[in-house]
Parts: C-alpha cells; sequence; structure tokens
C-alpha cells in the first residue's frame, strides 16, 4: 500500500534537542479519523549514503518501514560543505487494512558537514531507539580504517552491506575480517547466492569445476566450495546468476533486517575470498 | 536418512535452511462442490502456488456429487481464487495451478466411482509426476466419512504415502468420534491421519505460545497465584447462514465449543512443552484436557438467539431461520465456568463461550491478573485489575490493561491499554490458517493437529454437558441477536466477583 510522507521538521542548523523535540511533537500529532497514529518499533535502522548513493538508497528504502517499523537514521556525508548539522524529521504512513490509524515510522535525515562526517556516532547515539537492535546500512565501499566507519560499527549490532557495490573484491575481503568481532555482517550479494548454494548444497557431492556471476558472487562462492568442502572452482565473468531468485534490493535488504546472529559460513567464505 | 546424518555427509548444508518443499503429491478433496473448497482450500492452494511453496510435480482431483466437467470445476476455482484469495491474481501462477486440476462427478460408494477416481489418481502420477503420494482431503458430512476411509484404507497402494484430512466435525459424540478413530486406526496410521481444526492455523493462536514460552516476564505469573482468572470468548455475528440441516445436529457445543473453544483453553492452560514437536505439544495439550473437571450443570449456561438487530438492521430469531422448527431446542450459545484440576491452575476459574448473533465477531482470550495487594492510593475503587487481552480475531494483536496516573493534581489512575497490534508490526500478511496446515500435512507435519486422544477427551466433556441438558427442557429464547447472550451467562463471571 502507498505511504504517505507526513512533513515535520527541518533546520539547515539543527541541534540533538531540536530533533528530539521535533519527534515528540510528531508522536503526539493527531491522525486520520482523530485518532493517533500507530507506533510500533522493532530496530533502529541507520543508512550511511555517500551522495553517489543518495538515488539508489532512497528507492531502496521506500516502504522498508512498512515490512520493519523502525525509527530509520539516514547520514548524509558531506565532508567537503561547511561545519553543520542539517536536519529533516518527517513521518512516512501506512495506512492499515480496516483501521482507521496509520502505521507511522520516524525518519530522521541528517547532512553531516565538514568535521561533523567524521563523528557521526555522537549524532546518532542519542538518537537510538533504547533496548532495540541496530541495523547499519552502509551504501558502496566502507572506508574500513577511517573514524566514520570505526564509530558507527561500534554503536551498530549488525552491518550490512551488499560487497557487489565494491570496486575490489576479493581484496576487500580481507579487510572486512578484521571487523568480524566488532559486528555481525551481513552482506547482500551472499544473500543473492541463496538459491545458488542451495542448488549445489542439493547436488552434492557432484561437484562444479567453474562458475560464472558478477565478481563479488562468484568470489564468495568460490570462498564458500573451499572452505566448507576443500573444492577449488575456476571463476568466470558473466552478469547474471546461474540460479537467482530475482528478488528487489528492498526485498533483500528487508530480509537481512530479520537476520541477527553472526553468520560463521558467510565470515569463513570471505576470508577464504580473500586469498583467492 | 535424518538431517544429522546429511550434513554430517555434505559439508554445504552448514548454515543453510533449505526450503521445506513438500514431496511430490496429489491432493484429493473429497467433497469438493462444497464452500469450503471454493472458500478456503483452492485459495489457500494459490496462496501457496504464489510463494512458490507447492512442490513441482502437484495435483488436485475434485470429488463430489454434483455433475461438473473439470472445466466446469477449473473455471469455478478460478472465480472463487480471484474472490477470496490474499494475493492479487497473476494467470501464470493460475494457469499452472489449473493445469494439474481434474474434477470427478462420484460419490465415491460404488465401485466405479472409486476406479475412476484412482484412475484419475493414476493418471497424475504418470502425467504429473505425483509418485503415487495421495492427500486425501475428506470435508464431507460425519455420515459419509466412515464408508469413505474405509474404502480409501482398503483401496490404498503400496507406492507413495497417503495422509488424510479430517474435517470437523470429527463425530457428534464421544462413542461416534471412537468409531471413527478406530476406523481410521484400522486402515491408516495416527501419523497418517490430520484431524484438522482450523482455530489452530491461525498465526494468532500459535502466537499464543509464543507470547507465553518466549518471553521470561508471563511464564512465573502464568499460574494460579497471580492469575484471578480467565475468559475466553468465540463470539460470531453472523447466524448460521443457511446451515440449518447442520446446525440442528450440531449446535454450539459441538460446532464451536468442542474443538475450537476446548483447544484455546488447552493451548492458555498447558505446561510448557519440551520442543516445538508434534508429540511434544500434543502431549501437554492432552494433559490440560484430561484435568478438566465435568462443570457443575449450574455453571453452564445455553441460549438460543430470538429477534434482534446486527449493526442496525433487523434480524430473525433463532427458530425463524429456514428450516429450523418453531420448537427448536438447538442451542446457539454456550458459557461454562471450567476449572483445569492441576498444580498450577487448581480453583482458578476458565469462563468460556461461544455463540452465534452476538454483539459482534471476537475471539479474544482475556487472562485477568489478582488485583494489586493494598494501593497506597485513596480512590482505589477505580483501580482495576492487570488483563492480558490476546486478541485472536479480528484486530489480531496483545493488550494490556495497566494502571496510569491521570496526569494533574493528586493521584488519580486510571486504566490504559498498551497495545501490539499484529498487523501493524508484522506488515508481511498474515497467511490463512489453511494454508499453513495444508502445507503442513504435505509436509507431514502434525503439530497443529489434534489427536486422536484429544478429540476423545473433548467429546468426554462435551457429552457429560449434554447429559446434564438432556435432563431438563431450555427456557428458550433467552438472548436477542446482536447481545452479549444470556444474562445468566453474565452473572456467572459476577458471581466469581
Amino acid at each position: 500500500m502507498a505511504s504517505v510522507a507526513i512533513e515535520g521538521w527541518a533546520d539547515d542548523c539543527a541541534t540533538i534537542d531540536e530533533i528530539e523535540d521535533a519527534l515528540a511533537e510528531l508522536r503526539l500529532r493527531v491522525g486520520r479519523g482523530g485518532v493517533p497514529d500507530l507506533r510500533t518499533s522493532v530496530l533502529t535502522h541507520m543508512a550511511w549514503v555517500p551522495a553517489e548513493w543518495q538515488a539508489a538508497a532512497t528507492e531502496t528504502l521506500a516502504g522498508l518501514g512498512e515490512q520493519h517499523p523502525s525509527r530509520t537514521l539516514l547520514f548524509f556525508p558531506e565532508p567537503e560543505e561547511g561545519n553543520r548539522l542539517a536536519a529533516t524529521v518527517f513521518l512516512e504512513c501506512h495506512p492499515l487494512e480496516g483501521d482507521a490509524r496509520q502505521l507511522c515510522n520516524e525518519v530522521v535525515e541528517l547532512r553531516l558537514g565538514g568535521p561533523r562526517a567524521e563523528a557521526p556516532a555522537s549524532i546518532a547515539t542519542p538518537l537510538l531507539l533504547p533496548d532495540l537492535p541496530v541495523f547499519l546500512r552502509w551504501r558502496g565501499r566502507p572506508p574500513f580504517r577511517t573514524n566514520e566507519f570505526t564509530q558507527m560499527i561500534a554503536i551498530a549490532d549488525r552491518l550490512i552491506v551488499d560487497s557487489a557495490e565494491w570496486p575490489d573484491v576479493p581484496g576487500a575481503y580481507a579487510e572486512l575480517e578484521d571487523f568480524f568481532e566488532a559486528a555481525a555482517f551481513s552482506d547482500i550479494a551472499w544473500r543473492r547466492t541463496l538459491p545458488w548454494r542451495e542448488a549445489l548444497a542439493q547436488r552434492w557431492p557432484e561437484r562444479p569445476d567453474r562458475i560464472a556471476g558478477p565478481p563479488a558472487e562468484t568470489a564468495l562462492l568460490a570462498g564458500w566450495l573451499q572452505s566448507r568442502a576443500g573444492v577449488e572452482v575456476a571463476r568466470e565473468h558473466a552478469d547474471e546468476l546461474a540460479y537467482d531468485d530475482h528478488l528487489a534490493a528492498s526485498v533483500l535488504l528487508s530480509e537481512e533486517l530479520n537476520v541477527f546472529g553472526r553468520d560463521a559460513v558467510y565470515e569463513a567464505a570471505a576470508q577464504a575470498a580473500a586469498r583467492l | 536418512m535424518d538431517t544429522q546424518s546429511v550434513e554430517t555427509e555434505n559439508p554445504l548444508l552448514e548454515g543453510l535452511r533449505l526450503r521445506r518443499t513438500p514431496e511430490p503429491c496429489v491432493l484429493a478433496i473429497f467433497g469438493a462442490s462444497g464452500d469450503l473448497t471454493r472458500r478456503k482450500i483452492f485459495p489457500a492452494l494459490y496462496s501457496l502456488a504464489v510463494r512458490k511453496l507447492l512442490p513441482e510435480e502437484f495435483g488436485v482431483v475434485g470429488i463430489a456429487r454434483t455433475a461438473h466437467t473439470t472445466e466446469e470445476f477449473v473455471a469455478a476455482m478460478e472465480a472463487a481464487v480471484r474472490e477470496f484469495a490474499r494475493d492479487e491474481f497473476r494467470s501464470d501462477v493460475w494457469d499452472r495451478l489449473a493445469s494439474g486440476t481434474r474434477y470427478v462427478t462420484t460419490d465415491f460408494a460404488d465401485e466405479s466411482g472409486q476406479d475412476e477416481v484412482v484412475m484419475c489418481l493414476n493418471d497424475l502420477d504418470a502425467h504429473a509426476g505425483t509418485r503415487g503420494n495421495r492427500l486425501y482431503y475428506l470435508a464431507v458430512p460425519p455420515t459419509a466419512m466412515p464408508t469413505l476411509v474405509q474404502e480409501l484404507g482398503e483401496r490404498r497402494t503400496t507406492t507413495g504415502w497417503v495422509r488424510l484430512i479430517v474435517e470437523k466435525p470429527f463425530g457428534r459424540d464421544l462413542a461416534s468420534a471412537r468409531e471413527l478413530n478406530q476406523i481410521l486406526a484400522s486402515h491408516f496410521t495416527e501419523a497418517e491421519v490430520f484431524r484438522i481444526d482450523h482455530y489452530l492455523g491461525k498465526e494468532t493462536v500459535q502466537n499464543l505460545l509464543a507470547l507465553r514460552f518466549a518471553n521470561g516476564i508471563f511464564e512465573p505469573i502464568w499460574n494460579r497465584q497471580f492469575i484471578d482468572h480467565v475468559q475466553i470468548t468465540v463470539a460470531e455475528s453472523i447466524g448460521i447462514e443457511g446451515r440449518a440441516g447442520y446446525y440442528e445436529q450440531a449446535g454450539a457445543i459441538r460446532d464451536i465449543f468442542q474443538n475450537h473453544l476446548l483447544q484455546l483453553v488447552a493451548l492458555t492452560a498447558m505446561e510448557p512443552p519440551i520442543d516445538f514437536d508434534a508429540e511434544s505439544v500434543r502431549n501437554e495439550k492432552v494433559k490440560v484436557l484430561r484435568a478438566l473437571s465435568t462443570p457443575n450443570p449450574r455453571f453452564v449456561v445455553r441460549g438460543q438467539y430470538g429477534r434482534g438487530f446486527i449493526e442496525g438492521v433487523e434480524v430473525p430469531g433463532y427458530r425463524e431461520e429456514p428450516v429450523v422448527t418453531s420448537d427448536s431446542t438447538t442451542e446457539t450459545f454456550v458459557a461454562a465456568r471450567l476449572f483445569v484440576d492441576n498444580w498450577r491452575w487448581a480453583d482458578t476459574p476458565f469462563y468460556v463461550r461461544t455463540g452465534k448473533r452476538l454483539a459482534r465477531r471476537d475471539t479474544t482470550i482475556a487472562i485477568q491478573f489478582k488485583r494489586a495487594p493494598h494501593p497506597p492510593f485513596e480512590d482505589i475503587d477505580t483501580l482495576r485489575s492487570n488483563v492480558l487481552f490476546v486478541h485472536v480475531q479480528p484486530n489480531e494483536g496483545v493488550s494490556l490493561a495497566i494502571g496510569a496516573k491521570v496526569p494533574g493534581e493528586g493521584m488519580r489512575v486510571r486504566n490504559v491499554h498498551m497495545d501490539f497490534l499484529y498487523g501493524g508490526t508484522f506488515r508481511t500478511g498474515l497467511p490463512d490458517a489453511y494454508e499453513r496446515l495444508i502445507l503442513d500435512t504435505m509436509l507431514g507435519d502434525q503439530t497443529l493437529f489434534t489427536r486422536a486422544d484429544e478429540i476423545e477427551e473433548q467429546w468426554s466433556l462435551v457429552d457429560a454437558v449434554v447429559a446434564a441438558w438432556a435432563r431438563e427442557r431450555p427456557n428458550f429464547l433467552n438472548y436477542a441477536a446482536g447481545t452479549w447472550g444470556p444474562a445468566a451467562a453474565q452473572e456467572l463471571v459476577e458471581w466469581h466477583r
């Protein structure tokens, strides 16, 4: 069902207090039919979105709150800009069938100008919903050794990446493994290989000698076969995966928001992929 | 081969939860011309097909006395799917399901009819690759059930597996239920028999188990020490909807009380099972049913609705319904005070009620906790007990009534509800109960189905109530349509207070 954005408050020079006041104000808002909107949250969803990923991120996030009611914090780093925190606070509301009420999610867009882009955790921490898991979606290739990455991963329970967005796989997996102890990882590229892994598992002990597909997915599959079964396969480039359930990016992300613990099989596959 | 040994041999299985796809099979629906097939079974099959949860090699055979061709049956089911399925109609999905669908006109009572069904099933094996696996859905009247079971048993082959879904009513008393269990047992193993109670397939009913056994805060207080009483309501605002023939034989006690209501009592009162295995769950449920004491007739209220108003529209009384006689003594309402005689629940009343033409459609389990022992406030008369409401339908969810301070001077406390609305949190759309139950049957999972001994315990209680009723003529009509039933039912709970 189509969602409706309800404007709240925006300021080019915001403080956390003002953002919290704006969120509180929206909470008291009277919704459709004179009844308060319904709020249910299952997590805080943060997304770190560099400029080149803004369009794709907006498309993926549209409607995600309907599946996973949450507070969404969108961080747009603008290190080239002046020192400022710009914020927009609004509600994304979804009509509930057979109910006058709407289900509303809080969305906070934060533009971190200048040095603020290097200290995001101090902005994120006071805005996290208490006692709920924190998922961090990092668009593009994470800058693993930077302040912003290490700070954000320290406050997140789970980091969601899509290594298909990285230009330097499989080498980049070597950097990733240093953070396996710090947070649980979801890799959407790994999720994309699930139908293929299921097919290979069902055909075992039949072993493939070559696999063809996009670089990240084939590297992870090869790493998986290596780490699980000691099987070495040749990799070839192809635009399509041999087995694909053709799920939209938003659905793949939505599925990862249901996963909580560490995925030891993925970690071993990524480590093996880094050594290919 | 068990899962563990497969995993040991297959290193690629680690971390994969392979989708549970049923084995190839044919679903043969006996009584396929009925409303259940149109409103529930085919829409459920379609939703399973949309989600790719049906096996690749799958077929459906509709079997009924009503004369139809396969083409007519398929067209009727397509219309039903368009009207009742929860998913948008997709031609590609439907065409695939329809291509494996057949219809046979027979009452299955004669050799030629049986032969025709067998030929049709064999044909699907040959052309759809269903490998002799049979899922028989018995949606036929109770009188037809024994013969059908016997014929199916005698004609079973050694190829593939056989499972039976047996629709309610399962008998009409303890003797007939036992007889049917015996007939089933003489041809099929208990693992092949799936007695359906669609309430168990409802997400919110299963959520009761999640609520109780996944939350550490509830189980310690889920007992006689903290709970004052439990109220379970299965209320319908509809009447008998043209089913007078059936309802006159069943009444509210056989239609709802014996199955849905007692299942809700069992799930509310059961001990934590050691796992979610079918036998573990059903063992605990049957212990509750065994512990239910026969209610004192003074604490059982039956009723029959008279003329009244539903949503502002005048509706006829039960005795004015077509086919129902003007002196019918069939009850359309039952309320009872039950006790579960065990360590956890001794002396804790379970007030249960069900009825037709009540004020609204509502299935709720209300757990009323004991009052705070010594509230240090002046205005304690307005203080009410905490109540945990499990809303099974509609507005599926859970509410907790708590006392909260009214803002302002002094210390006035008012009751407020904290709501968890199921559809507001999990927005994936609740599957229909039949989707879950048909899929579970294909997978051979009996957790959400009723076992033979459970059914017999339920009937044993119902027989005792009915025997007491036989000794006196009821004082009908005793409630108006659109109300909450006879005043005596309300007095049951008030007497407790």
